[in-house]
This record gives structure tokens, C-alpha cells and sequence, in this order.
């Protein structure tokens, strides 16, 4: 139907108010205690109009269209209602909004830009109200509050929750929660909306929440910004939630081909980023993609990119996860992609350098072989060779055969300090050690073991120990405790099986055994009191006196880093050392050859390594003449449910725990301890996701500046 | 991915500064883009009431008489000639016109006034000029805190009207520079998070300092924000101008704030700050008086002199007698910024904040005690110097003069009946001013003083014009800065456009 707005003639559908009709034609009709999502309520007046020419002003938000009719939202009438209605909210609204966090992004601010400012004619009267930042993510600061109740409405109707509500106070009607008790114990889901829907800065992410140059959108949803390959975790643990195995696997495999892989091994940046942490503790991400991947059954498989061959070939240097990641989605751009993989099976870390326990050789083939199948599709011949047992020293070399070549050939020198004995028999590397134990040709540590390292790869080296016969096995290392690289749980499991740590001390000397010359006998090292780096960058230590501590040792694992092997001869150019120079398109010093993983940025983390993939994929095709797209929709778009209802029992619960094998089995042996999540364990752990990005699907409303 | 955008003109913030440079550089027949932070434009103005004039229509009509070479001369006078004489007589003489360029834009002026009219004895040092222009609201009322607003409106309005194009929540983060050193370009990144190319040939920044970033006011004025530094924080001026020009070679000024004082938190606490804004007893941790409290109205003043204390803190102390006369007869000095039911609203807030109201550096703000040692040892004052200094204080109320500072007699009241009151009190500020180095024509220079080619630097980026302190005596001056610096850089700009436009024809 047709009408009249300020002159303008609006087409608009029945049943539409005025105010939505004339801002949706661009016709700007002040307004704030509507918000587009919410039901209207025509309390601010602001929106007020007069229709046809007569009668008294109405809200143009409770105002359904006509056929014909005529509004005018600046007759006297109406502008006298909204100035007066403007005048009431600025009345108690602080005039000074310098320390406001929402200022120039503030609904009020731009209306009284609009409006004008005129407090002249009331008796001003602030309602101080105690900021409220005893609650976890959400702050209060209703001094600033204007009462549209836009955040009641959005809790109560558009989220099911009813946190928030009006409460009588002796000061006057406020917001506030019903009996003023906590967020928690009223049942909050602190799922945002209040805070997204507030137009002043009453409600807001408590102050320290958001990281500076991070994007609005990966402050909302920390977890998926924290992700090296930003998989949609909000999205598949709905999924989980539900218990759809398949579609929450799609939702992963939209951005990594290593779902189980990644759900057993992963250093889960997201759970560090998780905005439970400011509850009761993060979502147990990382288990419960590994949860829906163990019951996965490929319906996803039929859905991938799978792009027309292009004639194009590309040589990978190292299977490791940046290898074929990169190898997967290069082959479903189409084009015909080798591995070349030094060792007898593609994995490489995966494989080599983490233990059987956490990742087992079938997880590992499995994802392998579907890579290799899911490429090759319906094609005669297989879109991924990989060559095992060759070694490429030349990647330049390969240039002739092949029209770009990517080294990702990962970091497999173990590092050795120059502590005095380290020359002495006994004394191992990491990468040799872990590699032998998953070869099937486990070195002999039957006897006193002492790793020296205080990451997790120190820790694999321990564990590995211990299950190879280890009578005991002691970790020392530089760094305190509290900021020892190694998780928390990776300790905690470590000592259940028998390891003892020693953190903060330094490596004094790897002593000769009395028995057996040139054989270690002990390692000695010497207790930190402080460790810093000084004004010129170079580690400082000070030690304790008196604090040297010799244990009795067999063996002396060194687990203090590793670098890239072969990287020297290259003809690349290099970086500190022997790691690879790349530029933000993975190209390296020599035209056509590109660079990914470990070998380019040092020892990170498999999903770091497989974003390393994705991104020089990209980079390649777009070289070899692609677009460099390399997105996959592996299954339908979904809405996400807004009205997510009052707390199911056991949301403030703790992470959900997974059954594990007790530490007296589990040493004995290379099987994996830790059990997948069960269905209902799953689906439990998954409901408490806060569901951070359900904010985002929230309009936001255009200021009068944007019309 | 990434977006490129090419135009004339990038001005880079929508503050005042920004709007003024984006509308004159479209009035000068330029493209612009102009980007911003926030999703509103004006930034720090839109807390403001008018900016400050000389010689324009408004004056005149007024029979004000104003020139601008008169406050040029008290201009200068005032900052002792430590500052640059030919941007301070470029802003002057243009703000006069700039004035009636802001009315045919549809800004209606109140009227003009002095901030404050200082007492008779002072007049000759801290009198204000008749240079405020106050903005008149919107609706026809009587202005007051944020009038400034529909000023902002309407130059929204202009520049939409002439073509601007406003970018939101698109903050600047970098600028281009071609092979001859010349700004050609500015990284921006989008609500996305997205990069976004804009190659031109002129860029105008107009960020409006670092008043928000504690980390930079820190290392380069050597105050704590939230310690000893309750200055105004407004959300975006995170210094990302001062950076900016710094990365392609800026040249350096001082960087200095515009002191006053104020409370932590102090919106939450309002009935309190402005109670305590009397001219009651004010001393220093040893108890000693600093100042004739008289004159605690300027807050530029008092700002100075609380930054020179020992520890960077001040005592304002009443008592009950002067609480009742307040109560009953309002007080002695009003503001405009703090409510008019000041004593009304005192009571609860006080008791709400009693125990409860402590700064960043863990102490207590407000304190009340029966006797005066007792609220020294609980506020942090040294007990024994602050009976004695009120000893001697109390003396010369009862003689009616003031031996130390002269204090206007009607104001010598003792502080005599328990319970007494004290509050701390802070060195607070607006926002940064100054630190890159522009000529008269704002545009930016080297350290040697050798232009930039294309890049301009007005508003409080580049305002060194104050030298120590706020010019009160000369209100709505940053304001005025702000709008007559950004209309100067976007005229220039518009110009240089032209001209090359030019040389592209006959090539």
C-alpha cells in the first residue's frame, strides 16, 4: 500500500508500522526504545507522528500503515511530545559522557545530535546508581540508563530468558535483576543480547573483555578469532549440542581436513579465549570436536569444492599437517599435487613427534586416506600422490616438472644445548627419541631418565619414558611453573604416572657416570631465583645460592626446541638460522617456490602448521592463475535459535570431565588413555556453550546519519 | 578481502576538525572520503557548547567588539609568545568568517559569552574574552552542556549534502608514501576487520590525540592515568593520528594537557565532586593552604596548582556549619556542569560513597570525622599540620582577613563544627594537545621543518597553541582551533587538487 511520510510518498506492506515503513524508505523518524529485532512498545516517544493532519501526537512505532494516509513527523504537535519526551531521558542521563565506554558509538549521543540538547527546563535530577561490576562479562552502569527497556525485552521475548525486568526502587523505576541477586543466580545465559541491544552504556562487556585491534566481531566470538583457522566453533557446538555428529564434523572440515587429529591433539587456543573462563571455566572444545568426529560418517564427502582438473602441477616438500592441508585443498582447485615425504609414512609430526597415546597411528591413517580419497572423487587417477621415502634436497630443482613447489618441510632437528657433558653417552635429542618410539624401534630408557624441557614436547618425551621402562623420570626446566609453555593437564597427567618436576632450574651439567666412563651419570642443575630478559633482549638469570640439585640420571633427554633440517641447502633464503624467509603470500626468496609450517615460523602448533596450508594453498592457486578460493560449503546454512530458553540444569557446572584409563594402566602401554566424550557427555559439555555469536544476528540500527 | 577505494581528498576522523576539513575541501570541488572510528561524527565536540571568534557577524551584532588582532595580541601575551605567531594569526583571522560560514550552513548562534566574569581584583589576569559562541539547540531552548551538537548535525548534514562520503567504524591505521615521500594513500580497517586501500592525493589527519591511551600519556607527559591522572578518556583518541604522522616522518612538538581537576569516576559520584567545589578550606597533605580558595573556580588554576603538590593531590575540607549554609542558601559558586540540586542530592550519595569510594591507587577519596585529626589520619592529611594550619585559619576568620592569600572575607568561614568533611582532590585534564609539527597552512613538516607533501595535521593532533595551560580567558578556543585549522587544511587541499587536476590537462 501507498502513503505519505514527511512528504515522501512509502510503499509498504500491510501490517508494517509507520516507523518501520519510513525507515525502511530512508525516511529517518527519531526513535530508541525501539529497537528493529524487538516488539515495539511505544514508550520513548521520540518516534512520536500526527497522522492525516489531526488528532493528538501517536508512537509511529504502535502506528500499523494505511492505504492513503499522511504522516507528519514534524507537526507541532509531535515535535512538541518529543521534545518534551527527549528532555525526560537527558533529564537523568549524566550530561557528561566523557567517561562513557560507549561514546560516539551511543544510540542517545547520535539522538540528541540530532535532537538538540535542552535540559534547560527541568530540574536536572542524576540518579547515581553503584556501578554493578560484581558479575562475570557484563557490567552495569545504570546511572547512564534511560529506561527503554529495550534489554528487558530482548532477554525476556526475544532470548526466553527473563534476567532483567523493571524494579520499584526508592529512587524511582530502574532495571535490575528480581530480588538483586546475581546474574548467575538468576538464571542468566550471558548470552550478550542486553548488552548488544542497549543504546547507552548502562549494559556493557566488562571493561578489559575486548582486545584492542581485534575486530568487533572476533571480540563477540573470542573463540573462533583465537583459532588459528578460525573454525565456526560456536556453530558446530550447537551442533553437538543436538547430537548431529555429521553436521558438526562438516562445520570443522569446512576449514580442516584434521578433525579427529585436531580433537585429540590440539592446542586449543579457543578454550583460552573461551568467555567461560570468566565463569566456571572454559567449553572442553577441543574433546568435543573429537566427540563428533569419532562418530562421524561422511556425509560431507559428497559436498566438497572438487573443481575441475587444470593441467596445473604442484610438488609439496613434507606430508606433515601444512603439507597436506595444502596438498588437500590445491587438489580440490584442481590441480595435480605430489608429496614428497622423507620418512616411510606421511603424518610428519603428527606421525613422528607426537606420541601414539594422545594421536594413534589409525586416527592418523584414517584422515590421511580420506584426504587422498576425498580428492581423487570420481577422477580415473588420484589428484594427491605421496611419495614416502624421498628425501628433496633441491626444491628449486623441481621447478622443471612442476609449476610451483611448496616447502613444508617441518622442524625435525632437535636441539642440543652446549652444557658441559652433553657430548656423553646417554644423552639423547627429542626428535630422535620420539621418532625411534613410533618407528616400533623404541630406544632403550630402561633406567633413570632426566628430560631437560618445559614444553609439551618435553613432556611427550617423558611419557614415552615412562612407558618404555623408565625406573624414573625427572623434567627440569628454566621456566616457573606458572608459565611453563606445557598445559596444565598435560602436567597434572604426567605426575599421576610418576614424572617429578623440577621448574626453574638451570642447566649447570650433564656429569660423567663413576661406573661407566663416557656414560651419563647425573645431571646437576641449579635453582632460579629470578629470570628475566634485559633492556638489550638477553635472558637474565639469578640463581639461588646454595641451590644445586644433582639427580642420579641414566639418560638426559634434551626437549628444549628443534629446527628445520635440510633447510640450509636450499638455496633459500633464510632466517635466524635455518628457518625459511616468507612473505605474507608464503613466497619465498625464489619464484614459484612457497613456504609453509614450522619450517617458516619455528615450532608452533599443528593448527597453526594447517592454517599455514590453507593460507599458501590460497597463495598458489591464485599464482598458478586461480582465484585462490578455497572455501567448501559441506552442509546447509542454519539459523541459529534465538529464543534460547531458561538454563537447562548444569550450565554453571564445570568443564565436563572424560573418562580416563587410571595412570597405574596407561603407563604401561602406547594406547590411547583418554576416552572420546559419550553422547550424552557430549551433548551436556556442548550445552554450555554461551553462544557468543548468536549477538552478531542482531541488526543493528542505523543512526540518523546513515539515512 | 581487501577493498580499494582511490579519491581526492581522505580526511582521516569525522570530529570536529574532520568535519570542518571534509566540508571545505568538497566546497573546494575535492572527492572526499572521510573516515571514522565511532558510527557518530563530532567525537570530542559533541560534549561542547560553541567554539571561540573573533570578529564574526555574531559579535558585531552583539557590539561586541573583538578583533582578531586584538586577542592575537592577548593570545600571545598570555603564552608569553611560546608559541608559533603565524598559526595562532591564521586561526584568529579566520575565525571570524568561519563563523558566518557555519550560519550559512544553517548553525545558529545563542550568543556570545565569557566563560566566566573573574572578581574585581583578579579581573586583569583571569577575566574571560567575549569569544564563546554558544550554540543554540536544536529546538529554540537555552543552551547548556552539548549544545554544540546541532552544530555538528548541521555540518553532518553539509558535508553529506556536498558529496562526502562517510566511512563508520573504519578507523585510519596507516599512511601511503610514494617513491618521492609524498602521503598518496591511508590503510584503513573496516567494521569487519577488513583492510581497506584508499590511494589520493591528500590526507588530513584529525584524530584528536591520546587522551584515551594511559600507555602514551605515561611515556610521553610522565602522568598515570587512574593514579595520579583523572583526565577525560573519551573512547577513540587512542593516539592513532600522533602514530600516524610519526611513521612518515612527522616532525615533533611538545605534547601537553590541558589541566584541571576532578574525581575518579566522577559521574557516578557527582553530588559529591560538586559539593566539595567551594571555597572552603583547601590544602596539601601537610595541611598548608595553597592557593585563596576564591579562586577555585578556574579550574585551569587549580588543575596547575594541585599537578605541583606533593604526591599530586589536594584536600577540600567544610564543616558541618557551612554544609547547613549551603543547604539552605545554595553554594557560594555555581558551575554549570554539576546539578542544581547539589545539597539536596548530597546526603545519600555521601552516605552510599562513605566507605565504599576509593581511587585507583587504593585510597579513600572521601572521609568524615568528628574532629579534625581524626579525618586527617583517615583521608592521608599529617594530623598535627593541618590543626595547626586551621588553628591559624580560624584566627584570621574571626579577624576577617586572610594574611596568607587575601581570600575574599565574605568566604572566611571557620572550620569549627564536627562532623567534618574532606574530600581528595585529582589533577584531571581534557584531552591531549599538540605533538605533530604543522605551519600555518597545517601542513604537516619534518623535524627540519621541510613540508610533507599531501598530508595535513589539524585539531588537537596539532594544537601547540596554549603553550603550559587552557587559554580560559579566551573560551571555546579548542573548538575554535579544531574548526578553523580543519577548514584552513581542507581549503589547501581542495587547492593542490585543482591545481594538479590542471597539470594533468596539459600534459
Amino acid at each position: 500500500m501507498k502513503l505519505t511520510i514527511d512528504g515522501t510518498e512509502v510503499e509498504a506492506r500491510e501490517g508494517t508500522s509507520v516507523l518501520d515503513a519510513a525507515l525502511d524508505a530512508g525516511v529517518f523518524i527519531p526513535h530508541i526504545c525501539k529497537h528493529p529485532d524487538l516488539e515495539a512498545v511505544g514508550g520513548c516517544r521520540l518516534c512520536s507522528i500526527v497522522v492525516d493532519g489531526e488528532g493528538p501526537a501517536v508512537p509511529a512505532c504502535k502506528t500499523p500503515v494505511r492505504e492513503g494516509m499522511v504522516v507528519d513527523s514534524h507537526a507541532k504537535a509531535a515535535e512538541d511530545v518529543r521534545r518534551t519526551a527527549m528532555e525526560l531521558i537527558l533529564a537523568t542521563h549524566p550530561s557528561d559522557c566523557t567517561g562513557c565506554p560507549k561514546y560516539g558509538v551511543c544510540e542517545l549521543q547520535s539522538m540528541y545530535q540530532y535532537l538538540g540538547v535542552s535540559p534547560a527546563r527541568w530540574r536536572c535530577r542524576a540518579r547515581t546508581v553503584a556501578t554493578d561490576d560484581s558479575n562475570p562479562l557484563i557490567t552495569h552502569m545504570f546511572t547512564r540508563c534511560i529506561r527503554c527497556g529495550r534489554c528487558v525485552r530482548a532477554c525476556r521475548e526475544l532470548r526466553g530468558v527473563g534476567v532483567l525486568d523493571y524494579q520499584r526502587t526508592p529512587e524511582g523505576i530502574r532495571i535490575g535483576i528480581d530480588g538483586g541477586v546475581s546474574l548467575e543466580e538468576a538464571g542468566c545465559r550471558f548470552c550478550g543480547a542486553c548488552v548488544e541491544v542497549c543504546p547507552t552504556g548502562s549494559i556493557v562487556d566488562t571493561l578489559g573483555l575486548a582486545k584492542e585491534g581485534r575486530s568487533r566481531e572476533d571480540n563477540v566470538v573470542p573463540c573462533r578469532s583465537g583459532c588459528p583457522a578460525h573454525i565456526d566453533i560456536p556453530r558446530y557446538l550447537r551442533h553437538v549440542k543436538n547430537g548431529e555428529w555429521e553436521k558438526a564434523t562438516a562445520v570443522v572440515r569446512e576449514r580442516v581436513p584434521f578433525p579427529e587429529t585436531l580433537g585429540s591433539i590440539c592446542t586449543h587456543n579457543c578454550q583460552g579465549e573461551c568467555k567461560r573462563n570468566h565463569l566456571e571455566g572454559p567449553l572442553s572444545i577441543c574433546r568435543l570436536k573429537r566427540a563428533a568426529a569419532v562418530r562421524d560418517t561422511g556425509e560431507w564427502r559428497r559436498r566438497t569444492r572438487h573443481d575441475a582438473p587444470t593441467g596445473k602441477r604442484v610438488a609439496i616438500l613434507g606430508a606433515g599437517p601444512a603439507g597436506l592441508t595444502a596438498a588437500y585443498y590445491l587438489a580440490e582447485k584442481g590441480h595435480h599435487v605430489v608429496v614428497f615425504e622423507a620418512e616411510q609414512k606421511a603424518g610428519g609430526q603428527l606421525r613422528y613427534g607426537i606420541p601414539a597415546y594422545r594421536l594413534p597411528d589409525e586416527v592418523l591413517d584414517r584422515e590421511i586416506q580420506a584426504i587422498l580419497d576425498v580428492t581423487q572423487g570420481d577422477d580415473a587417477e588420484p589428484r594427491v600422490e605421496i611419495r614416502c621415502g624421498e628425501r628433496v634436497r633441491d626444491p628449486k630443482a623441481l621447478k622443471s616438472e612442476f609449476d610451483a613447489v611448496l616447502v613444508s618441510v617441518g622442524t625435525f632437528d632437535g636441539t642440543v644445548l652446549p652444557t658441559p657433558g652433553h657430548e656423553l653417552e646417554g644423552v639423547i635429542r627429542n626428535t630422535d627419541f620420539l621418532k625411534a618410539a613410533r618407528k616400533g624401534e623404541p630406544m632403550d630408557v630402561r633406567g633413570r631418565v632426566v628430560v631437560l624441557g618445559g614444553g609439551n614436547v618435553a613432556y611427550d618425551c617423558a611419557r614415552t619414558a615412562v612407558r618404555l621402562g623408565a625406573t624414573s623420570v625427572d623434567v627440569c626446566c628454566l621456566e616457573a611453573e606458572a608459565v611453563m609453555t606445557s598445559t596444565p593437564e598435560e602436567r597434572e597427567e604426567a605426575a599421576e604416572e610418576g614424572v617429578t618436576l623440577h621448574d626453574a632450574y638451570a642447566f649447570t651439567s650433564i656429569d660423567e657416570s663413576a661406573d661407566r666412563p663416557g656414560h651419563v651419570g647425573a645431571m646437576t642443575v641449579h635453582k632460579i631465583a629470578k629470570f628475566y630478559f634485559d633492556e638489550q633482549h638477553r635472558p637474565v638469570t639469578e640463581l639461588v645460592e646454595g641451590g644445586e640439585l644433582t639427580i642420579p640420571a641414566d639418560y638426559v633427554i634434551f626437549a628444549v626446541g628443534q629446527k628445520p633440517e635440510d633447510t640450509r641447502d636450499m638455496g633459500l633464503e633464510l632466517t635466524h638460522g635455518p628457518y625459511v624467509v616468507a612473505d605474507a603470500e608464503h613466497r619465498t626468496s625464489e619464484d614459484g617456490v612457497f613456504a609453509a609450517g614450522d619450517a617458516v615460523t619455528g615450532t608452533k602448533s599443528v593448527i597453526g602448521a594447517i592454517e599455514g596450508g590453507r593460507e599458501s594453498a590460497q597463495a598458489i592457486d591464485r599464482f598458478l592463475g586461480g582465484d585462490g578460493d578455497i572455501s567448501e560449503v559441506l552442509l546447509d546454512a542454519d539459523a541459529p535459535v534465538q529464543r534460547i530458553g531458561k538454563v537447562p540444569a548444569g550450565f554453571y557446572d564445570g568443564p565436563t570431565e572424560p573418562k580416563m584409563e587410571p595412570a597405574q594402566e596407561r603407563k604401561a602401554d602406547f594406547r590411547p588413555y583418554e576416552c572420546p566424550f559419550s553422547e550424552s557427555e557430549a551433548e551436556h559439555e556442548a550445552s554450555r556453550c554461551l553462544q557468543c555469536d548468536l549477538r552478531l544476528t542482531l541488526t543493528r540500527p542505523r543512526l540518523w546519519n546513515e539515512y | 578481502m581487501a577493498q580499494e577505494l582511490e579519491t581526492d581528498v581522505v580526511v582521516v576522523a569525522a570530529g570536529l576538525s574532520g568535519l570542518a576539513a571534509s566540508i571545505a575541501a568538497a566546497e573546494g570541488g575535492a572527492r572526499v572520503i572521510t573516515l571514522e572510528k565511532a558510527s557518530n561524527t563530532g567525537g570530542a565536540a559533541n560534549m561542547g557548547m560553541g567554539p571561540c571568534a573573533a570578529g564574526s557577524p555574531v559579535q558585531r551584532a552583539s557590539m561586541i567588539e573583538v578583533t582578531p588582532g586584538e586577542l592575537f595580541r592577548r593570545h600571545m601575551f598570555y603564552t608569553h609568545y611560546q608559541v608559533d605567531p603565524r598559526l595562532v594569526r591564521a586561526y584568529y583571522f579566520k575565525s571570524g568568517d568561519t563563523i558566518k560560514w557555519l550560519q550559512d550552513m544553517g548553525v545558529v548562534f545563542n550568543s556570545v559569552r565569557p566563560a566566566f566574569r573573574a572578581r574585581e581584583r583578579t579581573r586583569a589576569y583571569a577575566d574571560g574574552e567575549y569569544t564563546w559562541h554558544v550554540v543554540q539547540p536544536e529546538d529554540g531552548s537555552e543552551p547548556g552542556p552539548r549544545a554544540a551538537t546541532t552544530m555538528i548535525k548541521r555540518m553532518t548534514e553539509r558535508a553529506n549534502d556536498l558529496g562526502v562520503e562517510f566511512m563508520f567504524e573504519c578507523p585510519g591505521k596507516k599512511l601511503l608514501v610514494n617513491d618521492e615521500g609524498a602521503v598518496c594513500g591511508v590503510v584503513a580497517t573496516n567494521k569487519d576487520g577488513e583492510e581497506v586501500t584508499i590511494s589520493c592525493q591528500e590526507v588530513i589527519v584529525a584524530t584528536g590525540g591520546f587522551g584515551n591511551n594511559a600507555k602514551m600519556i605515561h611515556d610521553k607527559i610522565g602522568l598515570d592515568w587512574g593514579k595520579n591522572l583523572y583526565s577525560f578518556a573519551v573512547p577513540g583518541m587512542d593516539g592513532d593520528g600522533y602514530n600516524m604522522c610519526h611513521e612518515v616522518g612527522a616532525g615533533h612538538t611538545p605534547v601537553t594537557m590541558e589541566m584541571m581537576y576532578q574525581l575518579p569516576d566522577n559521574m557516578n559520584h557527582f553530588y559529591v565532586e560538586g559539593a566539595f567545589r567551594q571555597p572552603c578550606y583547601w590544602c596539601d597533605k601537610t595541611g598548608e593552604r595553597f592557593m585563596p580558595e576564591d579562586d577555585i573556580f578556574n579550574t585551569t588554576f587549580v588543575g596547575n596548582a594541585i599537578n605541583h603538590l606533593p604526591g599530586k593531590v589536594a584536600f577540600s575540607i567544610f564543616d558541618s556549619k557551612m554544609l547547613r549554609h549551603w543547604k539552605k542558601d545554595g553554594p557560594d559558586i555555581v558551575s554549570h556542569v554539576h546539578p542544581h540540586d547539589l545539597y539536596q542530592g548530597f546526603d545519600e550519595q555521601w552516605q552510599r560513597d562513605l566507605d565504599t569510594y576509593m581511587d585507583g591507587a587504593g585510597n579513600h577519596v572521601i572521609a568524615q570525622a568528628d574532629t579534625l585529626e581524626e579525618l586527617a589520619e583517615k583521608i592521608g592529611i599529617d594530623p598535627e599540620g593541618l590543626v595547626q594550619n586551621v588553628e591559624q585559619y580560624n584566627e584570621m576568620c574571626a579577624e576577617g582577613y586572610d594574611e596568607l592569600f587575601e581570600k575574599e572575607r565574605e568566604f572566611m568561614m571557620p572550620l569549627e563544627e564536627g562532623p567534618f568533611y574532606v574530600c581528595r582532590q585529582y589533577v584531571g585534564a581534557y584531552g591531549t594537545l599538540g605533538g605533530v609539527l604543522i605551519n600555518h597552512n597545517m601542513e604537516v613538516m619534518t623535524d627540519d621543518y621541510k613540508v610533507i607533501d599531501g598530508l595535513y595535521c589539524v585539531g588537537t593532533d596539532a594544537c601547540t597553541i596554549y603553550g603550559d595551560s587552557y587559554n580560559y580567558s579566551i573560551p571555546g578556543n579548542t573548538m575554535g582551533f579544531c574548526l578553523n585549522s580543519g577548514r584552513i587544511a581542507g581549503e589547501n587541499a581542495a587547492e593542490r587538487v585543482a591545481e594538479s587536476a590542471g597539470d594533468e590537462d596539459w600534459d
